[in-house]
């Protein structure tokens, strides 16, 4: 319909939009993790800073961030499995209407929930005093890595079980039966006939969030004041209070390997499964 | 609030009105913009006390006020944004309310112009700390809008005889884990200064952190005082700032912790505090700091300011709206106050701290040099 430069002519603009929002930026700051102010010439300096000051958070946020998600995969793919499994049709309908909740409400709104949800005199807290099941002594405040691990996990699942229960949906149903027929028990069913099938979507979904919860900030510096902390906060802090944007964007470039190589990973795997 | 919003988008609205036909709104009123580092108290000080009073004594003038948060990062906001605004003829701040680390940059920088001689307050201020910020000559530059000191809050129903220095401090927390509770140093100033009073205390001679000269060679003692520190922070509590702290002791969560002393007096003036809670000075003592207002080298409206500025730190304003309404020790020489403030709200900033214990255990900060290390090493010896 349209010729090659009309083509060319109809995607320059987003194209121009990506160069100058995108590219550039990321351009830049990948030159300045690479350039030291102090002694104005270009090196590893910031790595090797960010390392000394930031060590303990770097791998925090690599524990905090593979936890969540092997959490989140866990709840997604039972969430998913009942709604596609499950028999009573009243809890599937009900499950299928309660757990999208979470992916409507903003990780800075959820994070300010769990605050008041999960602090030494906050609402679990209370409830569980109530119920008999602690007295106000031996009650702990949840606001440290778990409660960055629960918010995460909460806010995340939905999105996860999202996809995974479309692509659920979408199955063959003769297989299910078929396994059925033979005498399999549901859990058999979900783990050995109905997850190999959507490991490409429950794959996808996982790397979405694992790069997704890398990237929070509000979380993080709501919910934990303590040490260590995660990169995010600490890319915020030499920002503000510094202007030190050499080590933020070596603390990014660093979050950014660890996501890459979880994507490169997942890549490799697919491939692979391609060629067998 | 719904005020605060419009006072927010109000320049905006300005510059578009002016941009779409050169409506006469834009020219019948001048704006003089203050940005203020610091907690939200000093928003608040700016946009509900003193923003008024300047506009009802200056009729066609409006204040607009921007707050860039506390600690060392609020202040850095403001010297990054005049930093950028370097070449440009005319800058957008008139006033700015900064800390003594940032202030110190910005003068050694050029970013700032001297006015003190210029205005009739100047001549009120004595204290040294309107010569000299951590180490920088900032005479004729600055004036202190008000000092502030940080202190222990305490809950004497949980602690009826906290101890009264520091190492019985790290001490106590070792016996009662959790019950201590700070910010660290990158949630606001009090927890800063916690970490500045333990060096104090256990990092070697105090006097020349604060006094100079700089030498490296001072902060041998530092690695030791700071392996305690890090077995310290495994005792107590970690707050999400400075009115974390408070929040948490207020809900008894916490039974001890540092604190603004301005902060705690409003709070409790204000009903959101027990008013059981008390402070005190631990030995050997702990640092508290002014705010400057200052006046950018190339501040579009200079003169506007110096009149802002001179409002602000005349004898009835300080003792009015420091003194009174936000509990911060006045940044003029207290004897101006004497005849405008009554005697019960002056004695009322000395409940539980003393003028004896102020002048013997309230303590500046380090020298801009160790005081940029000591923040550098919490974080690559302590924290990780």
């Amino acid at each position: 319909m349209f010729g090659r430069k009309a083509s060319l002519l109809l995607i320059t603009p987003a194209l121009t939009m990506m160069a100058v929002l995108f590219l550039f930026p990321l351009a830049s700051s990948l030159a300045s993790a690479f350039w030291q102010d102090a002694e104005a010439r270009w090196g590893m300096g910031n790595f090797w800073r960010a390392w000394q000051f930031y060590s303990a958070d770097i791998l925090f946020s690599l524990v905090i961030v593979v936890l969540a998600t092997a959490l989140v995969a866990v709840l997604a793919v039972a969430i998913a499995g009942y709604l596609t499994l499950g028999e009573s049709r009243l809890f599937v309908a009900l499950l299928g209407w309660l757990y999208r909740w979470p992916l409507f409400i903003p990780f800075v709104v959820a994070a300010q929930l769990m605050r008041t949800f999960l602090a030494k005199n906050g609402m679990m807290n209370t409830a569980l005093v109530e119920l008999g099941l602690l007295t106000p002594f031996t009650t702990q405040s949840f606001l440290d890595w778990r409660g960055i691990v629960i918010t995460f996990v909460w806010k995340q699942t939905p999105f996860v079980a999202l996809l995974l229960a479309g692509a659920m949906a979408a199955l063959d149903r003769a297989t299910i039966e078929a396994a059925r027929n033979l005498g399999a028990k549901r859990l058999r069913l979900l783990l050995d006939v109905v997850v190999p099938q959507v490991m490409p979507s429950l794959a996808s979904g996982l790397i979405l969030s694992f790069v997704t919860m890398m990237s929070v900030l509000s979380v993080p510096m709501m919910i934990n004041a303590e040490n260590p902390t995660m990169l995010t906060v600490d890319m915020a802090w030499r920002i503000n209070a510094y202007g030190d944007y050499g080590m933020a964007n070596a603390l990014g470039l660093i979050a950014y390997a660890m996501t890459g190589l979880v994507a490169w990973g997942y890549l490799r795997q697919g491939l692979k499964e391609k060629s067998a | 609030m719904p005020l605060r919003i419009a006072k927010t988008f109000w320049p905006a609205v300005l510059t578009l009105a002016a941009a779409l036909g050169g409506a006469s709104l834009a020219e019948a009123e001048e704006t003089l913009t203050v940005a203020t580092g610091g907690s939200e108290n000093m928003v608040d000080y700016v946009t509900d006390y003193l923003g008024p009073m300047f506009e009802a004594q200056n009729p066609g003038w409006k204040v607009t006020t921007v707050g860039t948060g506390p600690g060392d990062a609020g202040s850095q906001a403001i010297l990054e944004k005049l930093t950028a605004q370097k070449d440009r003829d005319v800058w957008d701040l008139d006033v700015i309310v900064t800390n003594q680390l940032k202030t110190g940059e910005m003068v050694e920088s050029g970013l700032l112009q001297k006015y003190r001689d210029e205005i009739a307050t100047g001549p009120l201020v004595t204290s040294v700390s309107a010569e000299n910020a951590l180490g920088t000559d900032v005479a004729g530059y600055v004036m202190p809008m008000f000092i502030s000191q940080t202190a222990i809050a305490y809950n004497p129903d949980l602690v009826p005889e906290p101890p009264q220095t520091m190492a019985g401090l790290r001490d106590w927390a070792a016996a009662h884990k959790g019950a201590f509770g700070y910010n660290g140093i990158k949630n606001g100033m009090s927890g800063v200064a916690f970490a500045t009073a333990w060096i104090y205390a256990f990092g070697g001679d105090a006097a020349v952190l604060m006094t100079g000269p700089y030498d490296k060679a001072q902060e041998a003692g530092w690695t030791a005082a700071f392996a305690e520190l890090k077995a310290f922070n495994e005792n107590v509590t970690f707050t999400p700032g400075n009115a974390g702290t408070l929040d948490m002791l207020n809900r008894g969560e916490i039974a001890m912790g540092p604190v603004w002393v301005d902060m705690f007096y409003s709070w409790q003036q204000d009903g959101r505090l027990n008013p059981n809670l008390k402070i005190f000075l631990p030995e050997p003592g702990m640092p508290g700091q002014p705010y400057y207002y200052a006046i950018p080298a190339k501040a579009a409206h200079a003169e506007a300011a110096k009149k802002f500025i001179a409002l602000a730190t005349s004898p009835e304003v300080q003792a009015e709206g420091i003194v009174k309404k936000f509990n911060w020790y006045p940044g003029i020489d207290a004897t101006h106050l004497q005849g405008v403030l009554d005697e019960a709200s002056w004695a009322k900033l000395f409940t539980d701290i003393t003028p004896e214990d102020l002048a013997a255990k309230a303590k500046p900060f380090p020298l801009g040099a160790y005081f940029n290390d000591l923040l550098e090493d919490y974080e690559t010896k302590v924290t990780n």
